[in-house]
């Protein structure tokens, strides 16, 4: 996917199930981590106040996640491990949404533990695994690869529940680890480590059988590093860690079953139930008992006996099935915390007092409930934001509540967006009109005088749509058939808006209609087919308008349809991996087969064309089956067995990306598993939008300087594009297994060189992936108004409303772009199948906002500082003559958007880079013959005329030293992890003010921002303070220094970094070398870098 | 809304009604039907350990194929485990009677049987605390039931019915050939593995290429069962497979259980298809 395309969500009113099936909270207790069994991750902002909202949902996951755990210490990387029931596992960055790395296995894990061990490791640590398998697996917590194993010599089994025991009196840490059948074992952890490094087999030290299965916790006392805490779902056991003696057995009263349990403190345990409940007990030490002991002649036993002490319990809804977890912390602002999370996406918090007491009378004394949320309670306190596609449509409807939207589908090519309500209209629209109408405040605009069409013929609700020409090129452009609950399959004229045709299929709700495959035709003739509830399957043929043939043998769901060319086979693949075979023709099963038959059978028909892998068929159904659908897509990883995708965003993602010609908008929905809630997500192709704008927008009126600037878009894609063969050699020289740790003795300056040196390779690489795509051909039927459209309904999701009400107008008056009725939420998208969207009301909570911002469309308040910054790199002098005139007309308008999004793509692309690199490790590289290199010297100089030339291309050029300031201070901030959203933000208002600037009616205004901010400014780090340094310069002394445009120490210091820089990818020899000599994962350096760039910049 | 009911008024509440019946009884009886097979199924796997006698009992089975009798072999099954093996192999050539023993202190896991009967106890245990005395409300919780349900089974039964694809050195490498007292000739490979039914063994005879041999050397990918020809790279030393044998054994109690499966997850299928039926019925509320 490329790194340009920006996306926005368009959530509905109701918020997306997800039913929370772990839980866990950061270690800096500001953020809660939920894995839902639809397979999404929820970012949850947790307040100092034990205040709770949702921030982001993170994708990724195909089926449901099973546990989640921290992924590397967490006071450098706020990374979080999170694994999914077919084997699948990512890394996330909690703080910045972005998956740093994923893998899958052919396991399925089901807890997780990180370790990490100082003085032994130089790795990131290692994450140790169990679940589906026998013993536990040690991964790489960096790379995600399966280093080695601890096996067991002694009754191998699965392992359930694990823990590491570190103890301090013996100064060695052990792994702990109950199985299946109820064993207990112990194996060494920090002594060996180097065995298996070097993948020699550890075996366990110890085995011994607790006699209970179903263990679902072990946890080690470290406070008295003697007491042992196994929870079984039937009782819960104390053990003696010195000789693994029994201290006491406590039974479950109620047949509730527990789930987990934790030390709270010496002699204090917590112990929580599947249902909600937990308990805090005392362990009351029984001392020796004198009695009864010596006289049997046996050892003295020494006993505990549990009294509770307190309890806690959810409110309602007990009998869902909860995730609980506990989080100790005894450092002062930090909470003693019990959580949980359940089954209807509500989480529920409880403040643990220090010293739990009971009441007066002894009897145990309940926690009450400080805090619990719900998604959906986000989306009703910030319901003025999420607005969804549909809703301008509630015009027709006199009820007030639009109809749900159970079914859409958007045809590219028309720039439609066609609708399947719950009411069994069908509504279609432009898309962009929808979106902007869903967007925008429009004002005076009529809203619902968008056109549209409305088909109705459905009785019941839509549940599925087609546009056959959309996926062949030879059907009728004006078909477009639908589904519905009721079965009936309708085939319509779009253009003429009258159903051409009606079927009833008796076969319950059509779950999925498919296109037979261009290469299979029967009679030359294509025909759709349609999935139905109850597994059979109908071919129509459209032309003839006649039902085909009718399937109707499968006793399980229909997950893959395939054609047979030659043959005419239609050959369905059911959930019970069987498979049957029908003749189209004469409408009769020729074969059914099971188990391994029919996978052969299946995969046999590989080569010839599917209509949709069966993944995506799968995935179809799954959402389907309960009233929904979700598209499926293209080539993505398949689930493993039995699991069933629960959303499928990533694939129109990927069909994006391959699409011949690429679109700069485009508009998919998304549905999710178990529910009708669905929403809508915009893509904007920045690149794609940029390079149709660049020709359009300045016109005749200065031809030298468009075509200066899509030259040199073209040419510093080119030249970058060669750059790549240098980082491909020192890449090679990594070697591909394992690269070496970067060395230690590496004096400061030289490391922050290196960093700097590789970040620059990355850079390339990225640059060069892009120039990989020969730039589109530009076909004549581009309108160019639309793009125009599109880019200010792009420019309007980012621009920070309600900052500077000044601002806000003259961007309505001058540039022509509408206010926002709300904030947007904006989604980052890692690599094709991971990305976040920011939830409703996300973007006040994690940022520090305050109250005084809501309804501002701010990502965080780090944009206005970077906004600042960006505007005194700026060379101030070139800002006013940019300026526009005050009878602004349509062409100066078009001509500033363009150059405002090119800005804006260049941003991207900067700030993108080294993610994208941390997620590309199988790329291929594209092999270039050494010899094409040109000079280095000429790559660069390019590029950076380049920037200057988009910026002044009406100007003329201004020396180049001053972007590449900018460039440095984008690259900076890239070191500094500032999210591309927010960086783009801050680059769009500085460069909005620059322009507007002369507009305003008094010139002091400009400092309107940077004053109303100063009283952040505390709450910044270091590099803000010396950037402050910077704003404080008078103007005039910027501008009198002609190559630095500021002299504030700091910045001296960064340019001297700076020169550093580019001096070292002038000789691409050099960086070879120097890369090879430190191999190292640049992630890993990525923090060192931050504190380089934090000291010098 | 209204609209798009079919039904009057009455006939919704017979609906309602009828849903109702299902969520509160029929769901219970089919729970109740398919912890029954599902406890049948895993007694057949006699979980090590549970049982009042402590060790699982003994089989023997005596291990042939139709075609020839160069190989013989007889495997004891104790639970999950090979406890003791006996395996007779006539040289091809020289028609010698090479004898295979397990050692006395050793047992191997059959890893294929022992996953078998972790997920149907997972899915045992799924279904447990769903009794009569629980009430379900929704019909989707129903259906994520099942579906976690059906998973586990699924996984059970793909376990059984596909034995792992390994390449010869994975095999080479396998714990199972450091379990035979006297040691494994080197020239010789034992894998032993489930497919659906049948407790199967193969032995690989292999010589050594010549360095300088003009074969082609391609070593041979992952597979089930290797044919002669395939090749590998053993330490320093090429091999190529030159005989296979394979014999195999039915075990009843395995086919049983697989049996067991097909008819629970064609249970949990129509315990799903009975409330999708209703799903069409109210499309709004999370039936």
């Amino acid at each position: 996917m490329r790194t340009s395309l920006q996306v926005v969500a368009l959530w509905g009113k109701k918020a997306p199930p997800h039913s929370i099936s772990a839980i866990m909270i950061t270690d800096d207790q500001q953020t809660i981590v939920t894995g839902g069994q639809e397979g999404q991750l929820c970012l949850w902002n947790l307040s100092p106040e034990l205040q709770i909202s949702a921030k982001e949902l993170l994708f990724g996951h195909s089926a449901a996640v099973t546990c989640l755990a921290r992924a590397s210490d967490f006071s450098k990387q706020p990374y979080v491990v999170s694994a999914a029931e077919n084997g699948e596992m990512c890394v996330w960055n909690v703080t910045s949404g972005q998956c740093v790395q994923q893998a899958t296995l052919p396991y399925g894990h089901t807890a997780i533990c990180y370790y990490h061990c100082s003085s032994r490791m130089t790795g990131d640590g290692w994450l140790l695994c169990c679940g589906e398998y026998q013993d536990v697996l040690v991964i790489d917590a960096e790379t995600l690869a399966v280093v080695h194993s601890f096996s067991s010599s002694q009754s191998p089994d699965w392992v359930t529940c694990m823990c590491i025991m570190h103890s301090v009196r013996v100064q060695e840490d052990s792994l702990l680890a109950v199985t299946v059948t109820g064993d207990l074992k112990v194996w060494d952890l920090s002594s060996s480590i180097n065995s298996i490094q070097e993948k020699r087999d550890v075996y366990e030290k110890e085995s011994k059988s607790l006699d209970s299965t179903n263990c679902q916790t072990i946890r080690f006392c470290t406070y008295t590093e003697r007491l042992l805490l196994v929870v079984f779902s039937r009782c819960w056991k104390v053990y003696d860690y010195c000789d693994l003696s029994l201290l006491w057995t406590e039974a479950s009263n109620g047949g509730r079953l527990f789930a987990g349990g934790e030390v709270l403190a010496a002699h204090r345990v917590l112990v929580w139930t599947e249902d909600g409940h937990s308990y805090i007990y005392q362990l009351l030490n029984s001392g020796l008992a004198k009695s009864s002991s010596p006289a049997d002649g046996r050892l003295l036993r020494e006993t505990v006996s549990p009294h509770l002490l307190c309890s806690a319990s959810v409110e309602e809804n007990q009998s869902l099935p909860f995730v609980m977890g506990y989080m100790n912390e005894r450092k002062e602002p930090f909470y003693k915390v019990l959580f949980s999370g359940d089954v209807s996406g509500r989480i529920t918090l409880w403040h643990i007092p220090d010293v739990p007491v009971t009441k007066f009378d002894g009897s145990p004394r309940e926690i009450p409930i400080t805090t619990t949320w719900t998604l959906q309670d986000n989306f009703d306190r910030h319901q003025m934001v999420s607005q969804s596609i549909l809703d301008h449509f509630s015009g027709f409807g006199d009820e007030g509540a639009a109809e749900a939207v159970t079914a859409s589908e958007y045809v590219p090519r028309l720039d439609k967006l066609i609708c399947g309500c719950a009411d069994g209209t069908i509504f279609i629209t432009q898309a962009l009109n929808a979106a902007q109408a869903g967007l925008l405040d429009l004002g005076s605009v009529p809203r619902d005088s968008s056109p549209h069409k409305v088909l109705k013929g459905h009785q019941q609700s839509v549940t599925s749509l087609l546009y056959p020409h959309g996926l062949s090129s030879k059907s009728d452009q004006s078909w477009l058939v639908s589904g519905d609950r009721s079965s009936c399959v309708i085939l319509w004229d779009i253009f003429t808006e009258e159903a051409l045709h009606k079927f009833f299929l008796e076969a319950g709700p059509v779950m999925t209609l498919l296109m037979s495959p261009e290469n299979f035709r029967l009679k030359d003739d294509q025909m759709v087919c349609c999935v139905c509830s109850d597994h059979s399957v109908a071919l129509l043929h459209l032309e003839q308008k006649r039902p085909l043939l009718r399937a109707r043998k499968h006793l399980f769901p229909v997950t893959t349809i395939k054609w047979h060319p030659v043959e005419n086979f239609l050959i369905v693949g059911c959930a019970d991996d069987s498979a049957y075979i029908w003749e189209i023709e004469t409408g009769t099963l020729e074969r059914h087969e099971t188990g391994e038959r029919a996978r052969v059978i299946l995969n046999c028909c590989d080569g010839s064309r599917l209509l949709k892998p069966e993944p995506v068929l799968a995935a179809a159904l799954e959402t389907r089956e309960h009233g929904s659908e979700g598209r499926g897509p293209s080539g993505c990883p398949s689930p493993g067995p039995g699991a069933c995708p629960a959303l499928r965003v990533e694939a129109p993602w990927q069909a994006v990306a391959a699409s011949s010609s690429p679109r700069p908008f485009n508009l998919l929905p998304v549905k999710t598993r178990w529910s009708h809630v669905g929403f809508h997500v915009l893509l904007f192709d920045l690149e794609t939008l940029t390079e149709r704008l660049l020709p359009a927008a300045p016109g005749d009126a200065d031809p030298t300087g468009s075509f200066h600037g899509r030259d040199l878009l073209r040419r510093a894609r080119s030249t970058v594009g060669k750059r790549a063969v240098p980082t491909r050699r020192s890449r090679a020289a990594w070697g591909p297994a394992s690269p070496e740790l970067p060395s230690v003795g590496l004096a400061q300056g030289d490391s922050a060189a290196t960093v700097l040196e590789e970040s620059d390779g990355v850079k390339w690489q990225k640059k060069r992936k892009s120039s990989k795509r020969t730039p589109p051909q530009l076909s004549g039927r581009v309108n160019a108004s639309l793009t125009l459209d599109t880019a200010k309904l792009f420019l309007s999701c980012l621009l920070p409303w309600g900052v500077d009400r000044e601002l806000d107008s003259l961007c309505v008056r001058h540039l022509n772009i509408s206010r926002l009725q709300g904030p947007v939420s904006l989604g980052l998208a890692s690599n094709e199948d991971h990305f976040s969207l920011m939830l409703p009301g996300g973007d006040l909570c994690s940022t520090g906002l305050k109250a005084e911002y809501s309804g501002v469309n701010l990502f965080s308040r780090k944009v206005l500082d970077l906004s600042n910054k960006y505007t005194a790199t700026l060379p101030s002098h070139l800002g006013i003559s940019r300026g526009l005139e005050n009878d602004c007309d349509s062409w100066q308008e078009s001509n500033t958007i363009t150059y405002l999004l090119s800005r804006l793509f260049l941003v991207t692309k900067l700030v993108n880079m080294p993610l994208e690199l941390a997620c590309k490790v199988d790329r291929s590289f594209k092999v270039e013959s050494i010899h094409k290199v040109k000079s280095p010297v000429n790559d660069i100089l390019p590029i950076s005329s380049f920037y200057s030339h988009l910026r002044n291309g009406r100007t003329g050029s201004p020396p180049p030293e001053r972007d590449l300031s900018l460039v440095k201070l984008i690259s900076c901030w890239r070191d500094q992890s500032v999210q591309v959203t927010e960086a783009i933000q801050a680059v769009l208002l500085a460069e909005v003010e620059q322009h507007l600037k002369t507009l305003r009616k008094a010139p002091a205004d400009s400092c309107h921002v940077c004053l109303g901010q100063r009283d952040s400014r505390d709450q910044v780090r270091p590099t803000a303070e010396v950037g402050q340094v910077e704003d404080l310069q008078p103007e005039s002394l910027r501008s009198a220094s002609p190559v630095y445009p500021a002299v504030s120490p700091g910045e001296q210091d960064s340019n001297s970094e700076t020169a550093n820089f580019w001096d070292s990818a002038d000789v691409p020899g050099r960086c070879v070398l120097e890369v090879s000599e430190s191999p190292g994962q640049p992630r890993q350096h990525s923090w060192i870098a931050k504190m380089c760039s934090c000291r010098v910049c | 809304m209204a609209t798009v009911m079919a039904a009057t008024a009455a006939e919704r509440a017979v609906l309602e009604e009828e849903f109702r019946w299902l969520l509160h009884a029929e769901v219970h009886a089919v729970l109740r039907q398919l912890q029954d097979i599902l406890k049948e199924a895993s007694l057949r796997f006699t979980l090590p350990g549970s049982g009042s006698e402590g060790l699982a009992k003994q089989e023997n089975f005596i291990l042939g194929s139709c075609g020839t009798d160069q190989v013989k072999g007889v495997l004891t099954l104790q639970g999950d485990a090979l406890s003791q093996a006996d395996v007779n192999l006539k040289m091809p050539r020289s028609n010698q009677l090479l004898h295979l023993a397990f050692r006395e202190d050793k047992q191997w896991k059959l890893q294929q049987i022992q996953d078998a009967r972790n997920h149907v106890s997972q899915a045992i245990y799924l279904l447990t605390h769903r009794d009569e005395s629980y009430q379900f409300k929704t019909g989707a919780e129903v259906l994520k039931l099942m579906d976690a349900v059906m998973l586990q089974l699924t996984r059970a039964r793909n376990r059984l019915t596909t034995p792992a694809t390994l390449t010869l050195p994975e095999i080479a490498a396998s714990g199972l050939t450091r379990m035979f007292a006297p040691t494994l000739p080197s020239d010789l490979l034992v894998n032993v593995y489930i497919n659906l039914n049948k407790l199967c063994l193969t032995v690989y005879q292999l010589h050594t290429l010549q360095p300088n041999s003009t074969k082609n050397f391609r070593p041979a990918g992952g597979a089930v069962l290797h044919s002669p020809g395939a090749m590998f790279e053993w330490g320093s030393q090429r091999l190529e497979v030159c005989h296979v044998h394979k014999v195999e054994c039915v075990i009843p109690w395995l086919n049983d259980a697989l049996v067991y499966f097909t008819v629970s997850l064609q249970l949990c299928q129509q315990l799903k298809d009975k409330i999708s039926v209703f799903s069409s019925y109210w499309s709004y509320r999370p039936f």
